[in-house]
């Protein structure tokens, strides 16, 4: 065969199709003429001539016809009719179109979005080098450690190839614009090397600059050098006033960058950790360390290496180095989200199932309903491989509808998950739709579209017509009426065990909103005042400055109390205290009891609206010239002094001076409200140096609470606080930063807001199922009452009461959902319990739950049976019977 | 089957009616009648499907020209490669139907 000359003639036939069609004209034509004028010359008139030579060419369309048949690309054209005759037959079913579109597009669509964010946040490695050999180092898993110990670490391990420390840090900076308080790290200057990420500009610090006295370099994250510098690109070698130190800028780090990952993962400066003498600290736990495997070295040798080197030092210091762990970075990173992003995975997976097995019914439905159409193209000589390209590319039709509507839903999706996911998820900025996962999805589904809709293609082209056109669209209902049952019944099934685990969730999330937090959060704003580097950070200017601004903010008309205190709950961060308690035997180093350590300012309860369960707030004669007194919670005063009166019961903290329990307080939720409470201990800040007079960064905020005065059964909005105290704290002292102003009402709703997303995600795809198992029992029952129309009508006829013939349909339905909900209710038991770990106050087999949702499928099921039942009692017995 | 081996016949006429010199399709439906003694009359319906698809497979070409009527026609005329192909159809042929003769003749 000569290739070339066809290729060019497929081009020819294709793109100049009219060109070719009006020379096909013209010699038919011309065939025409020569035949007239040969008929002319044999004696006949010019009339009779004509009429002769166009009967013996037998009808131009058709020779057209043949001639385009005989063209190479014929089959193209052919092609292109079927896709017209397929789109049109789409269109004139278009409850039927719209429904397999749907279920199309939710299947892909909601897969590639979960999957996305799931494959980003969990399975994409860190933006690192090699980071999956990068650990962190600490005591139990995940707390801070003192400096002296990393240093020994440091020095004394053989298993990694870099140790590196990182250190919170909240510095204001300061200058001509407003006093900014934006989170920051202290990194040794091996880190940013050991992560292998690069500056955008300038470079990282030296080990000179790990030195006090020549650490006054930063390195700006992305944002605050748009923010601050507007992206100058000459910023390098600029100075930032930092806590009133001046700081050279050394470099900027590229956007994507983020460090810490898993702990102040919203840094965005960067400056370096000069420990100094506080290299020989070994009580001040306040660092992160990370560490670098050495090569060929496992996780499992760098434990054994990392025990031993602190076995040694605990013996030489007791008490220090208990409870060494090396874990993987990455688990630090995802491992509180592992199991609500794997438990989406499965329910999406089960929507996509469950789309899938609707396509693949409404498929077969289709066929059915079509058999006899087929069978009178077959009649018609239509070829079998012409009926089956036929149907295949009405499916392929609606898989590229389906896809592209699914593409779609995917992005905005994604987007939709992007905006409104909590901080809580981790590395959620570099989520991006998934092309890959969007390619499976699309393919698994529009397989399924293809495969479902070949398949009765396949059979009914296969068919007797005799047997066909005798049976009309009975001859279908035995094997596929099955097929189509199973896959009805699957989608019952796997919608149900969906809807429990979305009832479970929705339950966990109401219980977590009843959980009582302990305080009065309506009305309470909420902000840290930043003194580091200002005038009235001295000694001896802050106290007065705290009480000035307390005692202003008290006196504004809407406000009913304020108070201060070092850490506002749930928000702010959590120190532990370790103390002893008096007649009990001194506790072994790192043995002693330890409680929440709160600073706070007379009244704070009162603002808080925490209600004192026995004894006394503080007041002003509480100062350091008094006896030393604490507020302890009911959470510590059951545990310490169980069964005893802990008013008068005394503790002591590292000077030993004995310290009087005043007062008991009511419990106060911390920043997991589902967690127990801890113990909890109140200080009078006038009996606190640390806050008074160190000057250490750490000890130089303090946070204000102020209560809005509101009137009963009246939305409160506490944010209309913030100006009229930014107003007072400024004109005080101008530079004094007001970082984290927050709501108390809106601090409980961000607690919450994981479980509430799940709630959300998870609610939706049980809807979602739940839709599609309905349609999916509404197209069969349909479809049955279609097919029985006859029987139906005759017994209509007979006399038969409508009554029964809905108990007839409805009845047929339900044996297929509650069979359904039986073996949903079987894989419901079986699959919560890998979600027990997401639920609060709620068994991962709670009957009501269970109860509930099967109650709620059964109830959709039974209505999407009745609506056809309900037809079927409404047929004309005169038409059912003619309508074969 | 049978469309095909028909098919195939009439391919194998016509080229062998333009073997001689270019002619238009008229013509060549009146060739094919004389030379096949009025066993074949292909009528347009098969006669223009087999001669365009043979120009596409290169083995013809068309060009429009005057018929002795004065009339505009369009003429065919083989290819290099399609004297080559006839010549081997031919052969084809003639392999074909002695054997299927001899097949005829014994038994």
């Amino acid at each position: 065969m000569i290739w070339p000359p066809r290729a060019s003639y497929l081009f020819r036939n294709i793109l100049y199709r009219g060109s070719v069609e009006r020379e096909l004209d013209a010699e038919l034509r011309a065939y025409v003429d020569l035949l007239t004028a040969d008929g002319i010359r044999a004696g006949l008139s010019p009339q009779e001539a004509r009429r002769a030579a166009l009967l013996e060419t037998g009808g131009a369309d058709q020779v057209k016809e043949e001639v385009r048949d005989a063209r190479t690309g014929a089959s193209v054209d052919l092609v292109g009719r079927d896709i017209k005759y397929g789109w049109r037959s789409l269109r004139r079913n278009p409850g039927f179109t719209f429904a397999a579109v749907l279920a199309l597009a939710l299947g892909i669509g909601a897969t590639t979005a979960i999957v996305s964010v799931v494959d980003s946040v969990l399975l994409r490695p860190l933006a690192y080098a090699d980071p999956d050999r990068l650990v962190v180092l600490s005591h139990g898993g995940g707390g801070s450690v003192a400096p002296a110990n990393f240093a020994d670490w440091r020095a004394q391990s053989r298993a990694f190839s870099d140790v590196a420390a990182a250190e919170y840090w909240t510095p204001t900076v300061s200058g001509s614009d407003v006093p900014e308080s934006v989170t920051a790290l202290h990194l040794t200057s091996r880190m940013l090397p050991m992560l292998g990420v690069r500056p955008l500009l300038g470079r990282f610090f030296t080990d000179d600059e790990d030195q006090p006295g020549h650490d006054a370099v930063v390195l700006l994250g992305y944002g605050l050098w748009q923010r601050r510098f507007a992206g100058d690109a000459n910023v390098v070698g600029r100075q930032l006033s930092l806590d009133g130190r001046e700081y050279t800028i050394v470099g900027v780090m590229p956007r994507e960058f983020q460090f810490a990952p898993f702990w102040t993962t919203h840094a965005e400066l960067w400056a370096p950790l000069a420990l100094g003498p506080r290299l020989a600290d070994r009580r001040g736990s306040s660092l992160r360390i990370f560490a670098r495997l050495r090569p060929g070295i496992s996780i499992a040798q760098a434990r054994v290496d990392i025990r031993a080197v602190a076995a040694r030092l605990e013996r030489q210091f007791p008490g220090s180095n208990r409870n060494v762990t090396v874990v993987p970075l990455m688990d630090l990173v995802v491992g509180d989200v592992r199991t609500p992003l794997v438990t989406l995975l499965i329910a999406v997976g089960l929507v996509l199932l469950i789309s899938c097995a609707n396509v693949a019914h409404m498929l077969l439905a289709r066929a059915a309903a079509r058999y006899r159409e087929i069978a009178v193209r077959c009649a018609l000589g239509a070829s079998r491989g012409r009926v089956i390209r036929q149907l295949l590319i009405e499916s392929l039709i609606l898989a590229i509808i389906g896809g592209a509507a699914g593409l779609v839903l995917a992005y905005w999706g994604v987007r939709a998950l992007v905006a409104r996911s909590p901080a809580f998820l981790p590395r959620v900025t570099t989520v991006s739709l998934d092309g890959r996962v969007l390619v499976v999805t699309a393919l698994l589904t529009c397989l399924t579209a293809v495969v479902f809709g070949l398949l009765p293609a396949i059979r009914a082209s296969a068919i007797d017509l005799a047997q066909a056109f005798k049976q009309g669209d009975r001859g279908s209902a035995g094997a596929r009426g099955r097929l189509r049952s199973i896959l009805v019944g699957s989608e019952v099934t796997l919608a149900l065990v969906l809807l429990v685990a979305a009832g479970l969730l929705a339950r966990s999330f109401v219980a977590l909103r009843r959980v009582d937090a302990g305080f009065e959060p309506r009305g309470v704003m909420t902000m840290t005042l930043s003194l580091a580097g200002t005038g009235v950070a001295e000694p001896g200017l802050r106290t007065p400055f705290y009480r000035e601004v307390l005692e202003r903010v008290r006196s504004l008309p809407n406000v009913s109390a304020a108070g201060m205190i070092n850490h506002v709950p749930i928000v702010g961060d959590n120190w532990g205290i370790p103390f002893s308690v008096q007649g009990r035997p001194k506790p072994r180093p790192g043995e002693s009891p330890s409680a929440l350590y709160r600073v706070v300012f007379p009244g704070y309860f009162a603002a808080m609206g925490i209600p004192l369960r026995r004894g006394r707030d503080f007041t002003d004669a509480d100062n350091e010239n008094a006896p030393r007194v604490v507020v302890v919670n009911e959470q510590m005063a059951r545990t310490i002094w169980p069964g005893v009166d802990p008013i008068g019961q005394r503790i002591a903290f590292d000077d030993s001076t004995w310290v009087t329990v005043v007062g008991v307080s009511k419990n106060v939720v911390g920043p997991a409200v589902a967690a127990p409470p801890e113990n909890e201990l109140y200080l009078p800040y006038y009996q606190d140096a640390g806050y008074r007079r160190d000057a250490k960064k750490h000890r130089t905020y303090f946070s204000l609470v102020a209560r809005a005065r509101c009137s009963v059964g009246q939305a409160c909005d506490a944010t209309t606080l913030l100006a009229p105290i930014t107003g007072i704290v400024h004109s005080i002292d101008r530079n004094v930063a007001i970082a984290d102003p927050v709501a108390m009402t809106q601090a409980l709703d961000s607690s919450t807001a994981d479980t509430r997303l799940y709630v959300i995600l998870l609610g939706v795809f049980a809807a979602i199922a739940l839709t599609l198992a309905a349609v999916g029992i509404f197209g069969l029952m349909h479809y049955l009452v279609a097919q029985r129309m006859r029987e139906i009508g005759i017994r209509m006829a007979l006399g038969a009461d409508p009554g029964r013939v809905v108990r007839l349909v409805v009845g047929e339905g339900m044996r297929l959902a509650v069979a359904g909900a039986a073996a949903g209710i079987a894989g419901a038991l079986l699959l919560t319990r890998f979600i027990s770990r997401l639920l609060y106050g709620v068994g991962a087999t709670d009957l009501t739950t269970f109860a509930a949702t099967a109650g709620l499928l059964l109830g959709v099921a039974a209505l999407a049976s009745w609506i056809p039942a309900r037809r079927a009692t409404r047929i004309d017995p005169l038409r059912a019977l003619r309508s074969d | 089957m049978a469309h095909n081996l028909l098919q195939g016949t009439l391919d194998l006429l016509v080229l062998k009616s333009l073997a001689l010199g270019e002619m238009h399709g008229l013509g060549i439906s009146r060739r094919i009648e004389q030379i096949t003694k009025g066993a074949f009359k292909p009528q347009p319906g098969s006669l223009f499907p087999a001669l365009h698809r043979l120009e596409e497979q290169g083995w013809l070409t068309s060009s429009w020209g005057e018929s002795e009527a004065k009339r505009r026609a369009k003429y065919y005329r083989l290819t290099r490669t399609g004297r080559r192909q006839l010549e081997q159809e031919v052969n084809e042929w003639n392999r074909i139907s002695a054997a299927i003769g001899l097949a005829l003749r014994t038994s």
